[in-house]
């Protein structure tokens, strides 16, 4: 069995990140895993509006923009997705009265579309300074007619898969996972199998999430000391 | 005296209920118990009505405790669409409106009733075959628009949702039509009406995880607003998973989410009992 673009069945496509390219969001990141890409942009803490605060923690609030065409219930869908996972996450308690805004926009999707729209959150977050308990890292993997799964599959494999599964775990934080939605027609076994996987998938996001990070980091602190 | 003193007592635990839910349930849930004396892994009592509303094709009522839900099918002849000629179509929308409690407001849906409404549109995809619904390719197909209403708003939607659509699937009776090419009008006999092929039955649990303590299955809505994580496990009717949904940043470990699995697939069987 080989993939369409020859990957191994454990092999993430190319990952791809840049931090800080929205100079008006507080915060922002793109994510890409081979050709899904997705940009996020953090706002916050900004001002609540009165009728949706919270007097002791920080509204999270997601925005989730399709590439094409205007926001359907599959929108809303993945809005609650992101916001479920993160609304916790971040240390909310230290901004009371204030929103947190994310928006999050597809600009190209193939395939494992929801774990790229978690981890450019997750890196957007960083970017914007909010405080979070973790870094959130998402994968997502397939299992195909043939009974091998494969991860990050792109959407001409999701497409002929029996099942799909995104995971997202929170960083050092091995019981459970933070997210996941498993879809179509599986087993436990396959779903503890793609679930191995996804835990490792997501600890390579986090390095390479990690190497984005220094390099900015190491490049702002450059750039203020000279 | 002593009716008095448990008046007073009533009166005051009711109180107390209502100025600080949240204290009110940890105080049961510290005690490992549940404030209504359910098991921890018991659902509430599930009531399945199917054909309740006579001007639908289709429809179920589903009681699920105090949670009350209704599914109304109405079918309308309509144009496939052009990339899937031999396709009909199925849209589902959950309403949760005021009148089913008082946490929504009247107006555009609410991201909760747009959450559930496009999770049981994905499962419904499960539920039927939708080339079954052609009339005649490229040209005519039945459309069936599954109205979910709440009416009651007690916890778990979503189960009485998935239940009461898939009564309502299998209550449906559309009339046997047929396509004349020459004047392009699809004309339906009234009085042969069929099924339409199910697929796959869906069989729903919902787990909640309650102020990041414990675990309970079905939860009501008390123990809703104090859920930290939700898990909906759906199993088709041979026992394999449809669909396993984790939200909510508290931790449901592997270990939990496995008996969470089993315990849905003795609720498969529980449900089927009262579907059929």
């Amino acid at each position: 069995m080989s993939r369409p673009d020859r990957r191994e069945a454990s092999q993430l496509r190319a990952l791809n990140c840049s931090l800080g390219q929205s100079n008006r969001a507080d915060g922002s990141a793109q994510f890409s895993a081979g050709n899904t890409s997705v940009v996020s942009g953090i706002y916050g803490p900004v001002e609540a509006k009165v009728y949706e605060e919270k007097l002791d923690r920080a509204v999270v609030e997601v925005k989730f923009r399709p590439d094409i065409g205007a926001p359907t219930t599959k929108d809303k869908w993945m809005e609650s997705a992101i916001r479920n996972t993160f609304e916790r996450e971040i240390l909310a308690h230290l901004h009371p009265r204030t929103l947190v805004q994310i928006v999050v926009q597809l600009r190209e999707g193939d395939g494992s579309v929801d774990s790229a729209a978690i981890n450019a959150t997750s890196l957007a977050l960083v970017d914007a300074g909010i405080p979070l308990k973790c870094m959130v890292t998402a994968a997502t993997c397939a299992v195909l007619s043939d009974d091998t799964t494969v991860v990050d599959p792109t959407q001409e494999e999701i497409d002929a898969a029996r099942s799909t599964h995104t995971f997202a775990f929170a960083s050092g934080s091995p019981t459970g996972p933070l997210y996941v939605d498993s879809r179509g027609e599986f087993t436990m076994d396959e779903y503890n199998h793609c679930y191995d996987l996804c835990a490792l998938a997501t600890e390579r996001v986090l390095a390479f999430m990690r190497t984005a990070i220094e390099g900015k980091v190491t490049k702002e602190a450059k750039i203020s000391a000279a | 005296m002593v009716e008095t003193g448990q008046a007073a007592a009533a009166v005051a635990m009711q109180t107390f209920e209502r100025i600080h839910p949240v204290e009110f349930q940890r105080r049961f849930l510290g005690q490992n118990t549940r404030h209504t004396g359910r098991e921890f892994n018991q659902f509430r009592a599930l009531k399945v009505i199917k054909g309740a509303i006579s001007t639908a094709q289709g429809s179920a009522t589903v009681r699920l405790g105090n949670t009350t839900v209704v599914c109304g099918i109405k079918a309308e002849v309509c144009e496939p669409d052009v990339k899937r000629p031999t396709a009909g179509y199925l849209t589902t929308n959950v309403e949760l409106s005021p009148m089913c409690s008082a946490r929504f407001r009247a107006g555009a849906p609410s991201d909760e009733a747009q959450v559930a409404s496009e999770h049981i549109y994905r499962l419904s995809m499960h539920l039927l075959d939708l080339t079954s619904l052609c009339i005649e390719s490229g040209k005519a197909a039945w459309s069936l628009s599954a109205d979910i209403v709440c009416l009651k708003h007690d916890g778990n939607v979503v189960d009485a949702a998935v239940i009461a659509l898939v009564a309502a699937i299998e209550d449906l009776r559309l009339p046997r039509a047929e396509f004349d090419s020459a004047t392009g009008v699809v004309s339906a006999d009234k009085e042969a009406l069929g099924h339409v092929d199910v697929k796959k039955r869906l069989f729903p649990a919902t787990f909640v995880l309650v102020d990041d303590l414990c675990v309970v299955a079905d939860a009501d809505d008390a123990e809703e607003q104090m859920a930290t994580a939700s898990l909906l496990v759906v199993m088709d009717g041979e026992g394999k998973l449809v669909n396993l949904w984790k939200r909510g940043a508290g931790v449901i470990s592997r270990e939990a989410v496995e008996q969470c699995v089993e315990r849905a697939r003795e609720r498969m069987s529980e449900i089927a009992k009262v579907l059929d």
